[in-house]
């Protein structure tokens, strides 16, 4: 096969959040211009799709809605989320090497369970892709590389107990940045220690210290972790013109990380300088991945482009060796923390939805078992929802789950029914995406 | 009364339509090396007495830009490029261009001026001939572009033509391209004009004289001049308008128009052929041409049929007149009539020459047509799935969906009956056949009406509107709005089609984009795409009847 790229353009121009949002019609409007204008829909690289409208059962192989996800998306957040699924056909059915989803709205904000819209996020798309992937063409082993400038909160709940998910994130530190997550510590709960990596940057960091970064210990990471498909949360607001964030990459280092990368998908999120950047990095993502020259793709204004300051290489350098004694040591660490846990691993979370003032409280609990992964369970209650205050109790059974587990499960869900606590009580089956009230 | 004469690839034919009825119909053989002479001895058949002093217009849709460009009898090109930073252009236009710095970017702000000291060659070169130039946005702010164009023609250079001259939309590959088919062809095309308008004069015709355009649309022979590129493919374009014409399909259909060698094939919707979103292909090379979602393939009546190891294949060459009125070999129209789905001349000679080819003649005759059917079919299903992959911007373009589906089958042309039935079995579709299908593309370019687009981009945080068809960058009026916007464009179009001599037409919006500019939180203005065209079609419809030849 020739090395072609199959290309989901799907710009929303009738879906905004508000109307002077960074998410609003006009976002990738500058991009459509460029992308026409550059004739790039003309190459015989680049084969184009057009989006189709996931189903309900598709998103909820990644999510759980309060009260139910249909009353809290919009028919938007279908033509993306079937974005990506078109993508991802393409990929699998062969027609194309990789593609590029660059749809709107985005997702890697959004948590497994939802109550509203958190970071411009309702679903997450890419975890939607992931789940169908799975569920449909049997991929296994699927690395998600998060190339967004925010830390990808959403996609790091979704898959933060699942082994068979390499989850990398490099972002500005969250101490400077929203959602204020995304250090190395979160590295996964113990059945899953070591494949949700956060490599948290310095603000100012750049082109250099990215591919410092990448060559150093990313790379690295991949080459180990062998896995069957590489997708990109392909967010472009590292940009050093971007409004929300305070970091200095530009399009070539965009383009070059995406040429690095060769991801079999790529899903856009974030970046929200939407004249300056989105169409120069996003030219340079399409030509990379299309093996198509890129040298050539430079923003006509580099003057706001800051050289970055010492300190970043230093932050990188010190990720390279604690994340990579991180990940290289994960098995080992895996078996202790398993053995420390005792059977039972439970956390405690505090979600903020910033788009609508959702404050959410979460219980979630791992069980494990000798004969498969386990199951899982979240308690949420949530306040001033557009729903009003609402609580459920969810258990989610993954895909290979024993029969023993399941029955656990179930009674765990009517007892818990029985107890009246709960407005809902939810069973997931992630594998088709039904989800049972009981 | 008004005429018409196409050029096909095989007969040239020429109609003269009278109160909505078919006064006189020619068809002479084409001679490629001669177009003007097959143009000329075929209006001569049908210049009755009293014809030439009462024609209102002259429509001539002919095959000389086409064969030029595709036997290469064109003018070398000096193409010059300001392509800015973006993708690497290298390959993507027919000659390698002469790169001029300059950029303007997507908001069409002069980001880089030229920068003469870097191309001193380039204003030292003695230019003669003809060239074309094209910058990136240009459709969004042309200076650059006419300022190379003034150093070019100091140079030498007796004919410049500009991408954002020919071409109102993105994509500036397109553009370049159609520039550079522009001035390659137009000499070859200028020649042609000159020599039609000395013949027509000489024969006392002093109307009006339009070429038919790849769109289906007509524009006065000097205007033509001035993007002699427009005038390619349109052969299919008149049969399309034929088909306007003569069946006007209520239906959503598929017209197949089956000639000798060739089958055109195009979609029609509320009773108006489809246009291809993105312009025609040259010698492989995209352009900004506008033309009808169509395809043609090498299958006609007269194809050739060559057995293969497992079956048949028919066409893509032509064998010649069928064995049933007087060929050697079978051809599929043989094939048609061997296997029932038409009858002319004499069936015997067909079923014998069917029979050369082995086994029994009424099976081998439907597995060739079954293998041409195929071929088809083929094809409209390619064409239903690139239609189907029209671009989507909104979330109402994806719940609403863009396939096409198809009610019927429209068949024209001489090949058509006997072959058309038979894809309309395959497929399953009504098939319709029109009274007056043999000169279906004389028809259609007699009664084309002349098309003219443009489009208006305003942003009003600069304060300034643009429509590149014009190449005038203007000042908002105050009270600046969609509706001012609409009037603008429309009052631009409406003195445009004056001074072309177009036909009075209502002009119709095609597609309005308003998005509002945010800057930090702040409103800072508003951006309009605007769309217009005059109402595109045929002049009016025609009863079907055949006339004596």
């Amino acid at each position: 096969m020739k090395n072609t790229l199959g290309l989901v353009f799907f710009p929303a121009f009738d879906w905004m959040i508000s109307p002077t949002h960074p998410e609003r019609q006009e976002r990738l409007l500058y991009t459509r211009d460029q992308l026409e204008e550059e004739g790039l829909f003309d190459c015989e690289e680049i084969k184009e799709y057009r989006p189709r409208l996931a189903q309900i059962n598709d998103l909820q192989r990644a999510h759980i809605g309060v009260p139910g996800i249909a009353r809290l998306i919009t028919p938007a957040h279908l033509a993306s989320a079937g974005g990506c699924l078109t993508a991802a056909d393409a990929v699998m059915r062969k027609e194309v090497q990789r593609a590029f989803a660059l749809v709107r709205p985005p997702g890697h904000h959004a948590m497994r369970v939802v109550h509203g819209i958190r970071g411009f996020c309702t679903v997450n798309i890419e975890a939607i892709m992931v789940e169908y992937l799975r569920s449909s063409y049997g991929v296994k082993r699927i690395a998600v590389i998060d190339t967004d400038v925010h830390h990808g909160d959403g996609s790091q709940d979704v898959f933060y107990h699942d082994p068979n998910t390499l989850y990398i994130s490099f972002h500005q530190d969250g101490r400077t940045l929203y959602p204020g997550t995304g250090f190395p510590e979160e590295a996964g709960s113990p059945g899953a220690w070591g494949t949700n990596i956060n490599l948290p940057l310095l603000p100012g960091t750049g082109d250099e210290g990215l591919h410092r970064l990448y060559d150093g210990l990313i790379s690295h990471i991949l080459e180990d972790f062998k896995p069957e498909l590489i997708i990109n949360s392909a967010g472009q607001d590292n940009h050093f013109s971007d409004p929300l964030a305070s970091m200095a990459v530009t399009a070539q280092g965009y383009a070059r990380l995406a040429d690095k990368l060769q991801a079999d998908i790529a899903v856009l999120e974030g970046g929200y300088s939407v004249e300056s950047a989105l169409p120069y990095v996003n030219t340079g993502i399409i030509l990379a991945m299309a093996g198509m020259d890129y040298s050539k793709v430079l923003e006509p204004d580099m003057s706001e482009l800051r050289k970055q300051d010492p300190r970043c290489n230093k932050r990188v350098d010190q990720l390279i060796e604690q994340v990579g004694d991180l990940y290289f040591n994960r098995e080992r660490t895996k078996k202790e923390l398993l053995k420390k846990c005792n059977g039972v691993w439970q956390r405690k979370k505090h979600i903020y939805y910033d788009e609508e003032g959702i404050r959410e409280q979460q219980v979630e609990t791992v069980r494990y078992c000798n004969s498969c992964g386990g199951y899982f369970t979240i308690q949420t209650a949530a306040e001033d929802t557009r729903f009003g205050d609402q609580s459920a109790f969810i258990v989610c059974l993954p895909r290979d789950i024993c029969p023993n587990c399941r029955q656990k499960a179930y009674d765990e869900a009517l007892r818990e029914k029985k107890t009246g606590r709960w407005q809902y009580v939810f069973v997931q089956q992630i594998v088709d995406g039904f989800i049972e009230t009981i | 009364m008004l005429l018409g004469i196409d050029v096909g690839g095989t007969f040239t034919d020429a109609v003269v339509i009278d109160n909505q009825e078919i006064l006189a119909q020619a068809k002479v053989p084409t001679n490629h090396e001669d177009v003007l002479q097959c143009v000329l001895a075929a209006l001569d058949k049908v210049l009755l007495d009293g014809v030439a002093q009462n024609l209102q217009r002259v429509v001539i849709s002919s095959t000389i830009v086409t064969n030029a460009l595709t036997e290469n009898k064109i003018d070398p090109v000096f193409l010059a490029v300001m392509t800015g930073p973006g993708m690497n252009v290298k390959g993507k236009f027919p000659v390698e261009p002469h790169y001029v710095s300059g950029y303007v970017d997507h908001r069409g702000k002069i980001t880089a001026q030229i920068d003469w000291t870097k191309h001193r060659d380039l204003l030292n070169t003695k230019g003669s001939g003809v060239c074309a130039v094209s910058g990136k946005f240009a459709v969004r702010q042309p200076q650059n572009e006419y300022l190379l164009e003034y150093e070019l023609k100091k140079c030498g250079y007796k004919k410049v033509f500009l991408g954002s001259e020919l071409s109102g939309e993105l994509n500036f590959v397109r553009r370049t391209n159609s520039a550079y088919f522009a001035a390659a062809v137009y000499k070859v095309f200028e020649k042609f004009c000159q020599k039609v308008q000395l013949a027509l004069e000489n024969r006392g015709i002093t109307t009006s004289v339009h070429i038919l355009k790849a769109d289906g649309g007509t524009l006065p022979l000097k205007v033509a001049l001035e993007q002699p590129v427009e005038t390619v493919f349109t052969g299919p374009a008149a049969s399309v308008l034929g088909i306007e014409a003569l069946a006007a399909p209520e239906v959503n259909s598929i017209s197949l128009d089956v000639g000798g060698t060739t089958t055109d094939i195009a979609f029609w919707e509320n009773g108006l052929p489809l246009m291809a979103k993105r312009g025609a292909s040259i010698n492989g090379y995209p352009t900004a041409v506008r033309a009808f979602h169509m395809r043609s393939i090498g299958i006609g009546g007269d194809s050739k049929i060559t057995k293969t190891i497992d079956g048949y294949q028919v066409g893509p060459e032509r064998e010649g007149s069928a064995a049933a009125i007087g060929g050697s070999v079978a051809t599929l129209s043989d094939a048609l009539i061997v296997a029932g789905y038409v009858s002319f001349g004499e069936p015997a000679k067909s079923l014998e020459a069917i029979a050369k080819l082995g086994g029994n003649p009424v099976i081998e005759a439907r597995k060739i047509v079954e293998s041409a059917v195929a071929q088809i079919t083929a094809t409209i299903k390619d064409m239903l799935v690139e239609w189907a992959k029209q671009p989507v911007y909104t979330v109402d373009d994806v719940i609403r969906g863009t396939e096409f589906e198809p009610a019927q089958l429209i068949g024209v042309g001489g090949g058509s009956l006997g072959l058309v039935k038979a894809v309309g079995e395959a497929m399953a579709l009504p098939v319709e056949i029109p009274q007056g299908a043999m000169v279906a593309n004389a028809i259609g370019a007699a009664l084309a009406r002349p098309t003219l687009s443009a489009g208006l981009r305003a942003d009003t945080t600069d304060g300034y509107y643009i429509i590149p068809e014009s190449g005038r960058r203007e000042r908002l009026p105050s009270g600046f709005g969609q509706r001012v916007a609409e009037k603008l464009l429309a009052d631009w179009l409406h003195k445009q089609a004056a001074d072309w001599q177009l036909q009075g037409q209502e002009v119709e919006l095609i597609s309005c984009e308003h998005f509002r500019t945010i800057h930090s939180y702040y409103d800072t203005g508003d951006i309009f795409n605007l769309r217009m065209q005059l109402k595109p079609g045929i002049l009016h419809k025609i009863v079907g009847r055949e006339v004596e030849l």
